[in-house]
């Protein structure tokens, strides 16, 4: 499977390295070339180095061929943007992008874009724990049922 | 008090570095309702002892929460003038879905952006880059870059295509140009000179044709143009 990702930060580098250990093809983008040691070094994949908003740089990343795509820069409206274009413009299959701000989540989300906010995530399971004493994080992945619990 | 001019509708500006504040300043002066949001304080300061405290109001033009406090809902235009492409997309889609504004209007800082924002549903996507390459492009004589101007916000617009050398349309008459509907040659350039564009003209190397189109899609038309 071919997989494009926006954003080489901490979220992005580990799912392209995981994705990549399945035996994906991945394809990742960033502006600063120094965000991709953080892939480490044998990293099979290809870096772009550029603006995940501009259709240049995604078509050099190979997007006409991806059929997943995740926007995860630091920056909201960056991924709202680029998860779009790469959603409206290139058609690719499965788009989805990480957004912060939990209203300007919900709000992409009713508009039709699949979105993932940690922060409610986040806070969902740490209520979780003050509530029933159970850290559905602690082994390093997050359960389904704390998920389902973030609303 | 009544007046006879027509009520001039309230515009909302995204963004005060120098092309929102210049825009908002010009449109006061021309009699326009205006709010400029600013999210940087000082900036919005420094404004707001330009601009009288009114018409300035400090936040992000992506907060759902401040958007609703600035009064969009009964705005007729907003006009997202940050320098990030990325916000200004945002801003005026919150302000057209979320908050039913008729008309969006963007500043779109990469002029590739302009197609993208066009397909995203910015009703007015305006790259100074690329307006600026038109007219250098016009004032070298040469234009291979289309332009496109649209006619009021009626959907419409004006294309100036330069046939390109070997063009196949050279030497057909207008009559005989196979348009798709809803096109007409309005104008031909020839020679720098303006040349009515009867039936019967016969279009020649070199021509630049102008076009109406009831479409905003200024590339296909080009492209129809262009073989």
């Amino acid at each position: 499977m071919k997989i494009v990702i926006v954003g080489c930060g901490r979220v992005g580098s580990t799912l392209a390295r995981r994705m990549a250990e399945e035996g994906h093809e991945l394809s990742v983008v960033d502006e600063r070339v120094a965000s991709f040691a953080r892939l480490g070094e044998d990293f099979p994949g290809q870096m772009v180095v550029g603006s995940g908003v501009d259709e240049e740089v995604l078509r050099r990343a190979g997007i006409e061929q991806a059929e997943c795509f995740a926007s995860v820069t630091n920056g909201d409206n960056r991924n709202i943007m680029a998860a779009q274009i790469a959603k409206e413009v290139f058609k690719v299959q499965r788009v989805i992008t990480r957004i912060y701000d939990p209203i300007r989540a919900e709000v992409y989300r009713e508009l039709g874009l699949e979105t993932i906010c940690p922060t409610t995530i986040g806070a969902a399971l740490l209520e979780e724990f003050f509530t029933t004493g159970h850290n559905a994080a602690s082994s390093g992945t997050v359960l389904p049922r704390a998920l389902g619990a973030s609303g | 008090m009544a007046s006879n001019r027509p009520q001039r509708p309230y515009v909302l500006i995204i963004g005060g570095g120098k092309v929102g504040y210049y825009l908002a300043k010009h449109l006061i002066e021309r009699g326009y309702e205006v709010t400029l949001c600013e999210k940087d304080k000082e900036r919005a300061e420094w404004i707001s002892h330009q601009l009288g405290t009114v018409s300035i109001m400090v936040g992000d033009g992506d907060e759902m929460a401040f958007l609703a406090t600035t009064g969009i809902e009964r705005a007729g235009v907003v006009v997202a003038a940050t320098g990030d492409d990325e916000d200004n997309l945002v801003a005026c889609q919150l302000a057209k879905r979320k908050f039913g504004v008729p008309r969006t209007i963007a500043r779109v800082n990469n002029p590739v952006n302009v197609k993208v924002f066009r397909t995203l549903g910015i009703d007015v996507p305006v790259s100074a880059t690329e307006l600026l390459m038109g007219l250098i492009e016009s004032e070298l004589g040469h234009s291979e870059l289309v332009r496109g101007v649209a006619v009021k916000a009626s959907g419409a617009s004006l294309v100036d295509v330069a046939l390109p050398d070997m063009s196949s349309l050279a030497g057909k008459r207008v009559s005989d140009l196979q348009l798709p509907d809803g096109e007409l040659v309005v104008c031909i350039v020839r020679g720098g000179k303006p040349v009515l564009p009867r039936p019967d003209e016969v279009v020649e190397q070199g021509d630049e044709l102008i076009v109406y189109s009831q479409t905003l899609d200024v590339e296909r038309v080009s492209e129809a143009l262009s073989r």
